[in-house]
């Protein structure tokens, strides 16, 4: 039996078509997930909905709003944007570490959060950004925070008949700081065993105003630990202050085991990228 | 002088650009296309394979189950254990039930889900520790402890060497399966012309494989053409037999239509992997820092069936004791059957679980012992005339050579290193609270003792040369290397030479393309054929050129004298002949007795060595590599750029095993079966800095050098990392959270 390959010409046709195959049906836009799941069995779609000749949905704009990326940019195309860079360098870089080099050529922004791999590098840097998406459905368009986007291990909260549209990432302010650190544990190429997004911003002080900080990877969806963000408040990231948030993050998320490491390494391992974000965030230039 | 020159690879070109016609693109009129059914199962009787509703769906042409198979349709190198489907049961996950061959690969997939399959679940064995215990579950009657071979070297009195020794120091290292993970898969075509067939495939050995699909199919060998084309990488996985008896077996049943199968990443892992080994040596060492006496122990999981372990076992067992001077030396070690697919070569063939216990141990002995574990090694190392455990005398040793020139590299001033030079990306491992280490590592190799290589020359009438060879071009360079060889000794230009091969209906014999043997084996075969075809040039262009033969040389595709000289070409014309043919072999034949392990190992041993210098985050256990430096003895250079690369190559290769490869299984199902979550070295995880050099030697006899740099790798690592924070790793991979648990454990002591 093969799979029907279905190329609409622009996004209401695709989401049209996907409302009439429903549960057989799966979108397919850079396809560096998609395929390897198709390959190993994992997902058996009867059609494949290719958003490849869908207009309209590759771009990247600042506005007072903050950043808008559209579903259909490439990896590669966000990492290399003045645009990106100018926002935030940190946030760049998260895009610069996904896979390698061909993965990022052809990956797309949206299918990276419509997989909801736990092991992708963007969801928690967007996370900690307070990212949220906007998606299409049938009768309407509709925003979701990130928070609530991602439920668990390859869901989302994308209604089946439903398609990510864009990405909106609030603005920073020019004191915040943002920093993004990906860990792999095996080969520097692979998938993260640990990623964590943090940003902060500071008064004139010195003082920490609004972290926030994402742990992605080492959990099922990034999560942030409100108790932890909130030792900050209002105070200078002291090195004593940095190691008490990375334990508080260590000790309140319950890590999974897989080949990247196991629940106790994990554990240890976000202890330590928490504080090494946290001193990047609190020293770096930006 | 083309021996010598660094010349790109003939087809290097043709490889990077994608122009090369590899099997996975052959497509042949008529073809079809296979798919196999695997076993869901480790370990069970088969109740039930109907293929009835498999049979029905379009396009399918043929189905292959072990009701089609004879009683000789089972193979394996010495112990013919493996069905070429299963029959009646199946013993590991991934084991083929049955074949299907359809019009389109679509259609073969869908058949495939609908062979109705029926299983009764046996109980079920995974460690070879564990499957040699009584009670354990037998995988074949014959064998009912699960040992299918047992190797046993026998050198010295164990027990007087023992009791002189001041200090005995007994540890276990462990490997586990890997993968050799070639970028090109497994991967035949086969077709059926009445009694006899043609199959083409990415194999190390086309001679190999014609003798076992004879047996199979009882036929003779002449009845089969094995055609190989060039190959994407083998690392030992293409050894032997693998999917070849299968393939030609579903051919047989399509009515002469081609029939081609190329396996799937996931398929890989299920179709030979690399040895898990426990290893236990046990050492006696003198205050002196002299050896005693050393006894090892060592348990192969060869998987569910032999494959080509009877002869791998063996070799392991000669390249377990390392290159040091030990007056007593026994070896047990056990090729064990368990319900993981079966093992077979990799590069290196049981060097790297082997070399990864003994140079591991000696720096273990040196630290306990207060010596610096390189001087240790250099007062231990044999040297040229000493003796082997195997009681051959060595010649053209050059260990010490080598890991001084290792040892050297680590010396030189150093570039910046990479993450210096970065001003804002952290690399991950670059903690604030890293040490830095190092470590070496020394491989000694037998490669095979018994084996033949045969060449044929072709003079054509325009004065070229065809080089026909059964070597197989699998991306090492053996055809580069072969040309090289042929232009140097024939005295003809590289670019007059063309190489054809394998192709067992056109190319003559040869045992294998593995044990880096081409270079030393068939090289030598092929300077033979040109040594007679340079003898009948000059016997037929001496009258013309009125010089005795003695005079008589040969240059840039000329017959050349003092004042004369004549073309190639034109020694034919004037003889009145369109071409002139002219064949050469080389072989050797040695070995060591089975009881005793004692006798004359291989004709020269593969030598290398590696230095390493590492840097440890406490914090995460992650390690870079600061610089690791290689030497490979090579007796005579062909070409030193292709010799490099090898020794470079070697290196980066060996980084999988040592810091990251493992296939892990949950109750015999690979989970990680796909270059995603198995990992293998990316050109991210190089050294920052990666050195190499290959000695030569004043005898000048040509080595291989395909495997020797990458024993050395994981101890030198492993060496390294104790250097820098003083814990030691036993068990393969090096994972940083293995480290981090090390380091753990010893701050609570």
């Amino acid at each position: 039996m093969s799979i029907k390959f279905l190329e609409p010409a622009d996004f209401s046709e695709a989401i049209t078509l996907l409302s009439e195959h429903a549960d057989d049906a799966k979108i397919i836009a850079g396809g560096t997930s998609l395929v390897l799941m198709l390959q190993q069995k994992l997902i058996a779609p009867g059609v494949l909905i290719s958003l490849g000749h869908v207009p309209g949905y590759d771009f990247i704009r600042r506005d007072a709003d903050g950043l808008h990326i559209g579903a259909l940019t490439k990896v590669r195309d966000i990492e290399h944007s003045e645009i990106v860079q100018n926002y935030s360098p940190a946030l760049a870089y998260a895009f610069r570490v996904v896979g390698n080099v061909r993965v990022r050529n052809q990956a797309t922004i949206g299918g990276n959060l419509s997989t909801a791999d736990y092991a992708a590098d963007p969801p928690a840097m967007l996370t900690a950004l307070d990212a949220r998406v906007q998606v299409h459905g049938p009768e309407k368009k509709r925003e979701i925070p990130l928070s609530e986007f991602f439920l668990g291990f390859y869901t989302t909260a994308l209604e089946p008949n439903e398609i990510l549209a864009e990405i909106i990432i609030p603005a920073l302010p020019a004191s915040a700081r943002a920093a993004y650190h990906k860990y792999t544990s095996i080969s520097a190429e692979g998938r993260p065993c640990v990623a964590v997004g943090a940003v902060a911003d500071f008064d004139v002080d010195g003082k920490c105003q609004d972290l926030r900080v994402a742990v992605g990877a080492a959990v099922e969806t990034p999560r942030r630990v409100n108790s932890a963000e909130a030792l900050a408040d209002g105070h200078t990231l002291t090195d004593e202050l940095v190691a008490a948030i990375a334990e508080e993050y260590s000790r309140r998320l319950e890590p999974l085991s897989d080949v990247r490491g196991s629940a106790w390494y994990r554990r240890e391992m976000i202890r330590v990228f928490v504080k090494r974000a946290l001193e990047e965030v609190r020293d770096g230039d930006r | 002088m083309a021996i010598g020159e660094s010349i790109p690879m003939l087809d290097s070109v043709a490889r990077v650009t994608g122009a090369v016609d590899y099997m996975v693109n052959l497509r042949l009129p008529n073809m079809l296309f296979g798919k196999i059914v695997r076993s869901q199962s480790p370990h069970a009787e088969l109740l039930k394979v109907d293929a009835t509703n498999a049979l029905h769906v379009p396009g399918v042409v043929a189905i292959l189950t072990g009701e089609d198979l004879g009683a000789n349709a089972f193979y394996g190198a010495a112990i013919k254990d493996q069905g070429v489907v299963a029959v009646d049961r199946v013993r590991y996950v991934g084991e083929p039930i049955a074949a299907i061959a359809a019009e389109s690969s679509e259609a073969a997939e869908q058949a495939a889900l609908l062979i109705d399959i029926e299983y009764e679940e046996l109980p079920s064995v995974f460690e070879a520790k564990e499957a040699i215990q009584p009670g354990a579950p037998a995988l074949h009657m014959k064998f009912q402890n699960n040992i299918f071979k047992h190797a046993k070297l026998r050198h010295g009195d164990m027990e007087a060497a023992f009791a002189e020794a001041d200090e005995i120091f007994e540890d276990t290292f462990t490997s586990p399966v890997a993968q050799q993970a070639s970028l090109e898969p497994h991967v035949a075509a086969a077709q059926w012309d009445g009694t006899r067939f043609t199959i083409w495939t990415a194999a190390q050995a086309p001679f190999t494989v014609r003798k076992a699909l004879s047996e199979v199919f009882d036929i003779p060998p002449e009845a089969i053409r094995v055609i190989v084309p060039p190959v994407g990488g083998a690392y030992g996985g293409k050894g032997h037999i693998r999917i070849e008896p299968l393939v030609a077996a579903m051919a047989r049943k399509t009515n002469g239509r081609p029939v081609k199968f190329v396996l799937s990443r996931a398929e890989e892992f299920v179709t030979v992997t690399k040895h898990a080994a426990s290893i236990t040596l046990k050492t006696g060492v003198k205050r002196d820092g002299t050896f005693t006496a050393r006894q090892v122990t060592i348990y192969w999981n060869g998987g569910a069936y032999a494959d080509v372990s009877p002869m791998l076992v063996p070799a392991g067992m000669v390249r377990s004791v390392g290159p040091y001077r030990i007056p007593a030396v026994h070896v047990d070690s056990y090729g064990v059957y368990t319900n993981l697919p079966p093992a077979g070569a990799y590069r290196g063939a049981m060097s790297s679980q082997t070399t990864w216990a003994y140079e591991s141990q000696m720096d273990i002995i040196a630290r306990r012992m207060g010596w610096d574990p390189l001087e240790f090694r250099m007062k231990n190392l044999l040297v040229s005339g000493e003796h082997f455990a195997t009681g051959e005398e060595l010649q053209d040793v050059h260990f010490m050579e080598c890991l001084e020139a290792a040892a050297k590299g680590l010396d030189l001033p150093r570039p910046p290193l990479r993450a210096e030079r970065s001003t804002r990306v952290i690399e991950a491992g670059r903690g604030p609270k890293s040490k830095r280490g190092r470590g070496y590592g020394v491989m000694m190799k037998s490669t095979l003792a018994t084996s033949k290589s045969q060449a044929r020359l072709k003079l054509e009438e325009d004065g070229t040369v065809t080089l026909y060879t059964s070597t197989v071009e699998m991306g090492q360079g053996g055809h580069t290397t072969m040309a090289q060889i042929t232009s140097e000794t024939l005295g003809i230009p590289l670019s007059a030479i063309k190489i054809i091969g394998p192709d067992t209906a056109l190319t003559p014999f040869d045992s294998t393309t593995s044990a880096s043997r081409s270079t030393s084996s068939m090289g030598n075969a092929v300077i033979a054929a040109c040594v007679i075809m340079k003898k009948r040039l000059f016997d037929l262009s001496a009258p013309l050129l009125e010089t005795p033969i003695n005079e008589l040389q040969t240059e840039n595709g000329f017959v050349v004298a003092n004042e004369v000289s004549i073309s190639f070409a034109d020694v034919l014309r004037r003889n009145d002949l369109q071409t002139l043919e002219e064949s050469g072999e080389y072989s050797t034949s040695l070995g060591i007795d089975p009881e005793t392990g004692q006798g004359v190992a291989t004709p020269h041993w593969h030598q290398g060595a590696g230095a390493a210098e590492v840097e440890v985050d406490t914090e995460t256990g992650r390690i870079t590599i600061l610089r690791y430096a290689a030497a490979s003895f090579a007796g005579r250079v062909v070409n030193p750029r292709l010799a490099q690369l090898q020794n470079d190559g070697n290196v980066i290769f060996g980084l999988g095993p040592a810091l990251m490869e493992e296939i892990v299984y949950d109750g015999g199902q690979a989970t990680n079966p796909n270059l995603a979550d198995y990992a293998i070295p990316s050109i991210r995880d190089l050294p920052e800095e990666l050195t190499s050099v290959c000695i030569e030697s004043e005898k000048g006899e040509m080595h291989g050098i395909g495997e020797m740099t990458l024993p050395p790798v994981a101890p030198a690592i492993a060496n390294a990392i104790e250097a820098a924070v003083g814990v030691r790793i036993k068990d393969l991979p090096i994972t940083a959270e293995k480290i981090l648990r090390a380091l753990r454990e010893r701050s609570e002591q």
